[in-house]
């Protein structure tokens, strides 16, 4: 077990790579957000033949699975919830990016839902974001965005910066909320999400069921113990003039509610042969889904995925700082369970784009969060762990590269 | 003579197509692809590896040697070229031309260097074109990821007056879709240069071949041929009827 002194944010001392892919025992799993208090996380699961627990989910799922049996399942789905009388009968969280324009579109076109898109604002929109978030509606799909005030979400960003090192987190914690609130809004009992995060880097038995568990975006009661950017919810109010008010976006709705409604929260991706790549062919070829019009994004290899949040770029790279590894590691990890391309390749991608720093929109994200570079820097180095990162001659040098 | 080119892009071996160049879309070996396209009057064969470059690999030369074997077209081969040495190496192996962006890009003294040492009908210079204000394109690298900077028409004047021989000119915007060719890239770099111009990108109908050949001496077709929305007959048939000369045999 790590020990404080050794290692930041509750990491494994020794430091172990995939055989299969690229990913380390340092990459963290999904946990409840608005619990998190300190920069301390779980990590992801390996076993003892060093093979990570995402890995062996894809075997079981390129082998042990039918996709025909699973599509009769969704489609048994469909039928208990499909709608005749003019409401919606799902609701489809969607960011206007190639996998929930898929999620949508599909279950629209293919499936005869009447889907609702419930957007959560990002931070900034990027213009690809704005555009594509527009093509979304336009290729047939109702749309309500719900957009926190300016004010808290810019205080809350620069807290959870400066308190988890994740810019990111506002968004995180409100996207849980905001389509099960939806659901109770409009009286629609099913929430179609798109890919399960276990899949990418979370417990194997966690992808056994096709429902979320609604832990994730809800309490017992109203009064328990919350944090939001790492700050508890009565020190907000106290020392930073938070109200209720300003936090119901970011709080979790009441299990007692989700279940008088019975309100079930699926994933796609239990349904259907998930693939990031698969997605981005469907929207190109049915919807007017744009690609990144400057080529690929910063960090990564891509042109195709996570555009529209001008913070998108700092969340990545600060998983970098804080594990060792960021956006192109995502990216290859999951081009190689999918099977195009081989681990090798993924080797060199990770050695040419992982880390490489998000500068097009470092200075708006520092305006954004009200700080200084200098700031930013000092919070960058001392989520460092001493046994992820060596300076070297002035320099910072992971002490792991990947291999 | 204008000519019908098919356009395979190759990773590890096998073809792939993307859309905007991205995508890794696997659509089989490619053996019999290029079979049945030299079977059905191709007159050459352009083979892209698409993603070499992104990191410095090469790993067509079995691909090219299979296809010398088989097929008795010219065959151009491009994707992470950035040497004298690995262009020698793809025409020892079967290849007619060799096809370079990015290692000419980074270092157009290798566009000279290829000339002098094999002769310009050799060197193809390959851009991939990206539009960035009406008429005007720039120069993509690491297969339409990278921005390069560089005007496309005043890069293309530079190549060919470097010694490049022909210019296979891929529109970024228009790859994939089948949505048409970027006709306006077209005639602007034609119009620029006097080497031949194989325009690829978009060509969704064979109608879309007639188009292009206003400007371009060839037309590269991938998706519409990979995936049969498209023959090599019907194309050179329409062309002959828009009077454009084109090898043809029944």
């Amino acid at each position: 077990m790590a020990t404080a002194t050794k290692t930041l944010h509750g990491l494994p001392e020794n430091v172990i790579f995939c055989k299969k892919c690229l990913i380390s025992n340092q990459r963290p799993s999904t946990q409840r957000e608005f619990k998190k208090s300190d920069t301390i996380i779980d990590t992801v699961g390996f076993g003892d033949d060093g093979i990570c627990d995402t890995c062996k989910w894809f075997e079981y799922k390129n082998t042990q699975i039918s996709w025909d049996a699973r599509e009769k399942e969704l489609q048994e789905l469909c039928d208990r919830f499909r709608r005749n009388d003019g409401r919606y009968d799902v609701i489809v969280p969607a960011s206007g990016g190639k996998d929930s324009i898929y999620v949508a579109h599909l279950l629209k076109n293919k499936y005869n839902m009447n889907p609702l898109t419930v957007t959560w604002a990002p931070h900034m929109y990027t213009d690809i974001g704005w555009t594509n978030f527009n093509h979304m509606i336009e290729a047939g799909l109702d749309n309500i965005k719900v957009t926190p005030n300016g004010k808290i979400h810019r205080l809350l960003t620069r807290l959870a910066f400066e308190n988890l090192v994740n810019p990111f987190q506002p968004f995180i914690i409100g996207q849980k909320n905001v389509a099960p609130r939806a659901a109770l809004q409009y009286d629609v009992p099913l929430i179609m999400y798109g890919e399960n995060q276990a899949e990418a880097h979370n417990h194997f038995s966690e992808n056994l069921s096709p429902l979320m568990d609604i832990s994730h975006f809800s309490t017992k009661t109203a009064t328990e113990d919350m944090y939001f950017g790492g700050v508890h919810v009565n020190d907000l109010k106290k020392n930073y003039g938070v109200t209720d008010n300003d936090l119901y976006l970011y709080k979790p709705l009441l299990e007692d509610e989700i279940r008088a409604k019975n309100v079930e929260v699926h994933f796609f991706s239990y349904y259907v042969n998930w693939s990031p790549q698969e997605n981005y062919y469907y929207v190109k070829e049915n919807t007017g889904f744009e690609s990144n019009p400057d080529g690929r994004s910063e960090g990564t290899y891509t042109k195709f995925a996570s555009l529209d949040d001008k913070i998108d770029g700092q969340h990545y790279y600060t998983m970098y700082i804080k594990f060792g590894q960021g956006r192109a590691m995502n990216d290859a990890n999951r081009d190689i369970r999918d099977g195009f391309i081989t681990r090798e390749e993924a080797v060199d991608l990770m050695n040419k784009y992982d880390g490489e720093f998000p500068k097009k929109y470092f200075q708006e994200v520092l305006d954004y969060m009200g700080i200084t570079e200098e700031r930013y820097w000092e919070v960058i180095d001392k989520s460092r762990s001493p046994h992820l990162w060596d300076k070297v001659d002035g320099e910072w040098k992971l002490k792991h590269p990947t291999k | 003579m204008k000519r019908v080119i098919a356009r395979l892009d190759i990773k590890l071996n096998r073809l792939i197509k993307g859309i905007h160049l991205e995508g890794w879309r696997f659509l089989g070996d490619p053996k019999p692809f290029f079979m049945d396209y030299y079977e059905n009057g191709i007159d050459e064969i352009v083979y892209i590896d698409s993603i070499s470059s992104l990191y410095n690999r090469d790993s067509m030369k079995e691909l090219v040697s299979e296809t010398t074997r088989n097929v008795f077209v010219p065959i151009t081969v491009g994707g992470g070229i950035r040497s004298v040495g690995q262009a020698h190496e793809m025409l020892r192996s079967g290849a007619d031309k060799v096809a370079i962006n990015t290692g000419a890009i980074k270092n157009p003294e290798l566009i000279t260097e290829v000339a002098k040492n094999f002769g310009s009908q050799c060197m193809v210079i390959s851009i991939q074109a990206k539009r960035v204000a009406p008429n005007k394109w720039e120069a993509y690298i690491d297969t339409g990821r990278e921005s390069s900077g560089k005007d496309v028409i005043e890069w293309v004047r530079e190549a060919v007056d470097r010694g490049a021989g022909e210019i296979f000119l891929t529109s970024v915007d228009m790859d994939g879709t089948t949505k048409g060719m970027d006709l306006a890239l077209i005639e602007a770099v034609s119009k620029e240069v006097d080497v031949p111009v194989i325009a690829s990108g978009g060509f969704g109908k064979p109608m879309d071949f007639v188009d292009a050949c206003k400007y371009a001496d060839a037309v590269a077709i991938a998706k519409q041929l990979h995936y049969k929305k498209a023959t090599i007959q019907e194309i050179k048939k329409l062309a002959l009827q828009n009077n454009i000369n084109v090898r043809f045999e029944e």
